[in-house]
Parts: structure tokens; sequence; C-alpha cells
């Protein structure tokens, strides 16, 4: 180093620090710090997209090769059916990252969207009465899909191929991934299996056991099953509050509300609870990944709904080419049957069933799929109406009394 | 530097910071400000001008118990803080010397891991079978686990005294940094001793980071909203947790979420002024 360069540079390092100076060079660290990472960020994922490897075709595919496949895929919804696992071939294969954002109730989704997210988010997996709910609202939110680029959805089952929360004026939205039903969730060493009626969880028994999803809808519905409601999904304000006054009899027996499917699992995990409401067969593989074994149940009298996830690409997806890439796989028999069984759940593609362990054909009835009409999966809608409707109440009203079961 | 106006050299030295501060803190908080005047329709937020928000904040009975005991935890956390964190500066800088910059670093090593981990642990230490029910049992001091301990305000207020510590604890050091040993010890020589000492010398000194700390630690408690989420329980709802959940999802009302907030905000304020003046109206018995 030169003598003056030199002098300079030892100047500076001897130099003593006053608290100014001392302020002044960790503000400025710290403004890189917070702005560097996201340029640094930004700059990848352009250098990405735009370098990305044209993809090698995927053994299950059927379809053309698709261009630009690489890079990162932005994923919203429940936990495990982002399918790293069971796409893990597709994924490395064509380089493709996924980023997952788990939720424990669907519309979580549309906030985001409406507040920053779009044009960053790039598939959504939500429940069938969530999308129907927006496709008939003609919310933005979901973008209408080129069935051209997922050829292997015509492998559907009927049911699923015209059903109104995936198509709408002749235009197709979702592509269904699973579907099931929403039981309790128990340990088997403490409890030899679950009561016949949801009401009946006010025992004192329960005492410190119970856990429910954080989910409003899901849960005002399985009580206002319980309690007989005609339509459990449209309920005048009198047998709104009769529901909850009904609930919080239930109250002094949960110990927390899980904030998402795998926090429920955690909280049971850990031995802090020993029931769950409002589960789904895909927690068992979550908990018997934490080595605890867990079984489902649902009660005899009331039974439960029955749910179907799809996924859609929401408007203005940064990644398209890779969302379509990874659902089109995804509706390969293989992988439809793959992720079925991995999440204890149906497939929606007609050939994966042939796929299925013949304990595992048996856990649904297949039948009311094979009408393309659905049967009960049409029928039962879970989601109250978006507004009021003359002496029913809407989902705002909802959420309120969930609001004020909670804080009781 | 001769010849300069000494507006445009403080203007040029504090501008960038105050743009920060004005496009990232005043901004986004005008924003949320505008929100809390507005309406919802379903989904869709109504542009308008109305108070109906803060009527419905202020005048829900179930509001206002929450508002409470939130308040209740955020007080109850800060007076556990805030003497912890007096104590820890005084042991360090009075008793330990030379060697108190090890303690302080240990301290702050525990904020390098994430805030969900930290809480999750708190969650493996409380649980019915975590690491205190566990030993309270082979020890044989308990027949049945605590239950107390994991989901409920105890937990939270555990877990947020255990996070604001390090947070408090800065403040208050580098303000009793500026305390030099003589003038206790002048303190000493006059007559003053105990609990005198720190009342009338110490803590008046040091009343600026005293009252950081305070700060530190009360607001940060009454805004968390993941403590609770995670280790409150079914009792244990706060605040934050009714203004998250305008803003989440099913039937959210941001107009309502915002006007929430700057009710909480007010009210944080009025606290805050109230604990500041009292503490240095004791100090001056």
């Amino acid at each position: 180093m030169d003598g003056p360069v030199k002098e300079l540079w030892l100047a500076k390092l001897n130099a003593d620090v006053s608290r100014r100076r001392f302020l002044r060079g960790v503000g400025g660290l710290s403004v890189l710090t917070v702005l560097s990472p996201a340029a640094i960020l930004a700059a990848c994922s352009t250098a990405k997209s735009s370098s990305a490897p044209t993809a090698a075709p995927s053994a299950a595919a059927s379809a053309a090769p698709p261009a630009k496949l690489g890079g990162v895929l932005n994923w919203l919804g429940y936990d495990g059916e982002q399918a790293e696992t069971v796409a893990k071939p597709f994924l490395t294969a064509n380089g493709i990252t996924i980023q997952p954002t788990f939720l424990g109730q669907a519309d979580e989704a549309l906030t985001k969207f409406q507040t920053g997210g779009r044009g960053q988010m790039d598939i959504v997996s939500a429940n069938k009465d969530f999308q129907r709910t927006v496709l008939e609202a003609g919310t933005e939110f979901m973008a209408p899909l080129d069935m051209s680029r997922i050829p292997n959805a015509a492998g559907l089952f009927p049911a699923f191929k015209v059903a109104p929360w995936v198509v709408k004026d002749g235009k197709q939205y979702t592509v269904p991934l699973i579907w099931g039903d929403e039981p309790c969730i128990y340990n088997p060493k403490k409890w030899d299996g679950v009561p016949a009626k949801y009401t009946d969880f006010a025992d004192a028994k329960y005492k410190g056991e119970l856990v429910l999803l954080d989910d409003a809808f899901g849960n005002i519905w399985l009580f206002s099953k319980s309690l007989n409601m005609p339509e459990p999904q449209r309920l005048t304000q009198k047998q709104l509050d009769d529901v909850i006054a009904a609930m919080l009899k239930v109250k002094p027996n949960i110990v927390a509300f899980g904030s998402s499917l795998g926090d429920m699992v955690d909280i049971m995990v850990r031995g802090d609870a020993s029931m769950g409401l409002g589960g789904w067969a895909g927690q068992l593989p979550m908990a018997s990944a934490k080595g605890v074994t867990l079984q489902i149940a649902s009660p005899s009298t009331d039974g439960t709904f029955f749910w179907s996830d799809a996924y859609s690409i929401m408007l203005d997806a940064p990644n398209i080419d890779n969302a379509y890439a990874f659902i089109n796989y995804m509706m390969s028999p293989e992988a439809s049957a793959a992720i079925a069984s991995e999440l204890g759940s149906a497939c929606t593609i007609e050939a994966a069933f042939a796929l299925l362990k013949p304990e595992d054909q048996k856990l649904f009835p297949y039948d009311i799929v094979r009408r393309p009409d659905g049967g009960v999966l049409n029928t039962q809608i879970v989601l109250p109406p978006q507004k009021d409707d003359g002496d029913i109440v809407g989902a705002a009203k909802w959420a309120k009394a969930w609001e004020q079961f909670k804080l009781a | 530097m001769t010849g300069m106006v000494p507006g445009w050299n403080t203007l040029r030295q504090v501008g960038p910071a105050a743009a920060f501060y004005v496009l990232f803190f005043l901004g986004p908080l005008l924003i949320l400000f505008l929100y809390s005047f507005w309406t919802m329709d379903g989904y869709t937020i109504v542009p308008g001008l109305s108070v109906a928000s803060y009527v419905e904040a202020v005048t829900t009975s179930l509001y206002f118990a929450i508002i409470v005991r939130t308040v209740l935890i955020g007080v109850a956390t800060a007076f556990l803080v805030v003497p912890i964190v007096y104590l820890l500066a005084y042991v360090m800088l009075f008793v330990l010397d030379d060697r108190n910059r090890r303690l302080l670093d240990l301290v702050l090593v525990s904020m390098f891991s994430g805030y969900l981990v930290r809480i999750y642990a708190w969650r493996t230490i409380l649980g019915k079978e975590g690491l205190l029910n566990s030993a309270l049992l082979q020890l044989h001091l308990i027949d049945q686990p605590l239950t107390f301990l994991l989901f409920s305000n105890f937990s939270v207020v555990v877990t947020l005294v255990g996070l604001l510590i390090p947070l408090a604890l800065l403040p208050m050091y580098s303000s009793m940094s500026n305390v030099s040993r003589e003038h206790l010890d002048g303190a000493r020589d006059l007559g003053s001793r105990g609990f005198h000492l720190h009342r009338t010398i110490l803590i008046p000194m040091t009343l600026p980071g005293l009252n950081t700390a305070f700060a530190i630690a009360f607001i940060l408690s009454v805004g968390d909203f993941v403590v609770p989420t995670m280790l409150g329980g079914a009792q244990g709802t706060m605040i934050g947790n009714v203004i998250a959940d305008q803003f989440k999802g099913s039937g959210s009302n941001w107009p309502l979420g915002a006007a929430m907030a700057f009710l909480i905000m007010a009210i944080m304020l009025a606290v805050y002024l109230v604990v500041t003046r009292a503490l240095k109206w004791v100090t001056r018995w």
C-alpha cells in the first residue's frame, strides 16, 4: 500500500471513536443490512428467472415441455398440500424451489393478496367453499386457467370437472387436489374414541384436553349441525347466538386455539392437549414424524363435513410457468395417489384410485365424486353467505360471533 | 463551516434519517389512520369518513375487558423487567467492574436466536410434559403437572419478561454507565445508604434509562400478539390478537382494526406518562 494511502488508512484505523462517529457508522450499517438483502434477493430472483433452464419432461407429464421453468414457486395453503415430497422428482429436475406459506383459514390468502401480495403469489391451495364464494362474488383473486397447459386434469373425477368452485361462465379457475372430511383427532393413549355429538365435549372429563383450530366458519358449522340446525351454513342471529351459547359450554375445556393445523399437532404431540376438533387426516403423519401416534374419528351422531382443496393460480402470478407445470405434475395419477396417501385424504384423479392401497380406497365415499353433481360434496356448504340475506346473517356476523367466543 | 446556514447543516445531517422515518413509519401510520375512518362491505373496504369503528371499539364491553387485561399484563411485565434490568446494570457496572462486559454479552447473545424459536422454547419449558414440570415431578415436589404454567396469563408474562429483558437492558446500561463511582462514593460519605442512595441519587441520575426501559417493556408487551397466540391459550387473548384478527381473514374488518390500534396507542401513551411522572415524584420525596 502506498505512502499517503497507507497513512490515511492507518489514521482511520487509529482514530478515536466518538459516540457521534459510532452512531453514524451503525446507522449506515443498519441501512445497508436492511436494504442489501432485499436488493440481493431481488437481483437473484431476476437473474434466476431470466436464465432458467428449459425443463426436461417429467416422467408423469404428458404435455409438451413447458418453457422457462426454474427458480421459485410461491405457494400458500394448508400444511402438506405444497407436496414437496411427492413433487420432489419434478422440482429437482426443473430446479424449482417451493416457498410455502401456511394458512389457518383459506381467506387469509385473500387478505394477503389484497394487501400487497398481488404479483407475488403463484399458487393458492384453498377449500371449495371459499373458492366458490370468491367466484360467485366476482372478487379479483384467481386467474382463469389455460387448461391446455394442464392436460393431466382431463383425468379428474366427473364431480370435479363441473363443480361450482371449479368452473364459472365456462372458464375453469381451480384444479382439485384432494378431498376428505373434517374429523376429530385424538390421542389413543388417553381416549378410546370421540363422543357422539360435538356438544358432548362440554363434559367435564375433557377439561384441559381440547384444542380447536382457529377456524370460525368450520367450528360454528360443526356445532350448528350438532344442534340440528336445518341449514347449518344459513343461520339467523338467534340461531347463531344459540350455537355460540352451546360452544361456550365447551370453552372451559379448551386449552388453546391452534393457529394452524401444524400448530394443533405440536400442542398435542407435546401432551398439552389430547383431543383436537376440526382436524384433518393429514395431521396423522405430522404427529407420526414427531414420534407420536394419533387417531381420527368423527362423532357418530353429528358426523362432519366434506371438503375439497384445489390449486388455483393467482392473478399476476410472477412464476406462472412453474405454477402450470407443477399443477400438471400433481394431476398425474401417480402424484395424485401419492399426495392423497401422504395426507390421508381422497384422490381427485380417476386413474389414481386404482393406485391407492385397498384399505385407503375404502376410507371415503368415492361414489359421490363419480357423479357429475358431486352429491354431498356439492350440496354441503360450510361457509355462510358473504353478506346478510334477509334474516340470515352473513360472514361478518359469524366472524364477530367467533371473536366473542374466543374473548369470553 | 463558515458561510453555511446552521439550519441547512442540521437538515443535511438529520435529513436521511428523517426521510426514512417519514417514509417507513409516519407514512404507513397515516394510511392506517385513514383506514380507521372507512367502512367494510363484505370483503370490500369502502373509503369514507365515519367514526363507527371508534364507537364500536370503545362501546363493546368485551373489547374493554380485553384492553384492561392487556394493559395489566403490560404493566406486570414492565414492573418485572425494569427492576431486573436495573439490578443487572447496577451489578455489571458497580460490582463486577471489568468483567461486566462478558455478562452483557451473555444477555445479548440470547437475542441471536429467532423470536419464534425463543417462544417455542418456553413451550418446551412450561408444558405439562415440559422441563419444569418434569423436574418438579422427579423431585417429588408435586404429584401432578402444574397446568397453569402454560396457556395462561402466567406463561404470557414469563415469556414476555424473558424476551424483553435483553432489549430493556441496553438503555438502562447505557444510562447507568454515565454515573461514575465517585458520585455514589460521595453520597455514601455524606450518609446515604441502601434504598435511600438508589432513590435519591442513582434513580434520578438514570431516569432517562429507566423511562426508556419501561417504554420498551410496556409498549412491546401490550402490542404483542404472537406470545398470547402461542402461549396464552383459550383464555389468554390480548388486544393485539383482536387487532390482528381484524386484518387476517374471515370477516376481516380493517377499519375496526385500525381504530383499535389507535385507541390502544392512546392508552399506552397515557399509562406511560402516568408511570414516568410517578417515578419522578417518588425520587423527590
